[in-house]
């Protein structure tokens, strides 16, 4: 199974979104939130070297925002097809 | 062939999917995601019904209720590239991720998007002290001095939402006045922690890994200034989302789509527009829902009569 780490601050919709697309495709996690939790912060930018949120750590493949289709193809997961016209 | 493609899923877009499921019409809406541009605010307190609702909420009600309606088929995740008119007054619809789709009728609530400075730096350090969403990330620049950009509701909301947590503030105008509420100008102007500087042209973000700075011209006297920051929040409007029928439909000098505000009809026959992508006076969630109720009625008629 995938090793899943989000970093998010409590404010954060992405965040709330990436982390109910998890709960909806039963994919674990381990949160950290960085507006209080600093040595999780400090992790966060020497991964990403981002100052912004969501950061999520796939296998130690690090995604930058809720990128649906990236997390999708990390973690194996295929889309259903769209109805046709 | 669809009778009408929604282009979007804020609060107009979605409207007009419960209408346009519930009179039958065969109906497409594409979207990127769900709940407009309220979807970052972490409380809204004038959407009629409800007290108050986070964004992230509302989003999740407008996507319940759309996914409630039967016969509509959605298209979420992608994004409407372009629209070409056919020589049958038909139009085809290409998505991002290059699906095209046929229809009779199309409706635009596209809404807005966040405008950028466009200047050197903003790019580079996007994510890495330039910051788009200050709801968000807000919280990381605990202790740190930090610049928002603008003079509207969004840079005074921005202000305040660092409050809690940098240390220094400033509020860069273009102008010499504040727009926005009243009550939160005053809040914002009292804030020791809070210093204005007026009349100043962002010309550069600077950094080398993370934002370290910025250079400004002052726009009365013309010097150039230099300010360390740890972070810039751009804040300074929005732009209309109309890039992809700038060719067929009549846009005013902003970009806005020029709507007939009685039925919400464009200068293109067979498109409709409604919400904060057109020149309505006002730009709210409850306006959006209403206008584009009015166009998917609209529409309506247009096909029971033909």
């Amino acid at each position: 199974m995938a090793k899943v780490t989000i970093y998010s601050t409590p404010t954060c919709v992405y965040c709330k979104m990436a982390k109910e697309f998890f709960a909806k495709n039963n994919v674990a996690y381990e949160e950290h939130d960085v507006a209080a939790d600093m040595k999780a912060r400090e992790d966060m930018v020497n991964k990403s070297h981002q100052l912004g949120v969501p950061v999520i750590d796939i296998n130690n493949n690090i995604v930058i925002g809720f990128d649906q289709k990236t997390i999708e193809g990390l973690l194996g997961l295929g889309k259903p097809a769209v109805p046709a016209a | 062939m669809y009778d009408l493609i929604i282009v979007g899923g804020g609060p107009g877009g979605v409207a007009a999917g419960v209408y346009a499921a519930r009179k039958k019409m065969k109906t497409a809406l594409i979207t990127d995601s769900f709940g407009g541009q309220s979807l970052v605010s972490n409380g809204i307190e004038n959407w009629i019904g409800t007290k108050s609702i986070s964004g992230f909420d509302l989003a999740k009600n407008l996507e319940e209720h759309l996914r409630a309606q039967a016969g509509i088929d959605i298209i979420d995740g992608d994004l409407v590239a372009a629209v070409a008119k056919r020589d049958d007054g038909t139009f085809g619809v290409t998505t991002k991720n290059g699906k095209t789709l046929e229809t009779k009728f199309i409706l635009l609530t596209s809404g807005s998007r966040r405008k950028r400075l466009g200047v050197p730096g903003e790019d580079q350090f996007d994510g890495k002290g330039v910051v788009f969403c200050t709801t968000c990330d807000a919280p990381l620049f605990g202790g740190k001095t930090v610049a928002v950009v603008g003079g509207g509701n969004s840079a005074l909301e921005g202000v305040e939402d660092l409050l809690m947590y940098a240390s220094k503030i400033y509020l860069i105008v273009r102008s010499e006045v504040l727009r926005g509420d009243p009550v939160t100008q005053e809040k914002v102007k009292n804030n020791p922690k809070v210093e204005i500087i007026w009349n100043a042209v962002i010309e550069e973000i600077k950094g080398e890994t993370f934002v370290n700075g910025i250079n400004y011209k002052d726009g009365k006297t013309g010097e150039s200034k230099t300010l360390a920051l740890d972070g810039v929040f751009v804040e300074i409007g929005l732009l209309p989302n109309s890039d992809f029928v700038k060719d067929i439909v009549a846009l005013n000098a902003t970009g806005h789509v020029i709507i007939d505000a009685r039925t919400q009809q464009t200068s293109c026959p067979g498109i409709w527009a409604a919400g904060d992508v057109t020149d309505v006076l006002y730009e709210q969630n409850n306006i959006s829902v209403g206008d584009s109720i009015k166009a998917t009625l609209n529409v309506y008629d247009k096909i029971k009569k033909s």
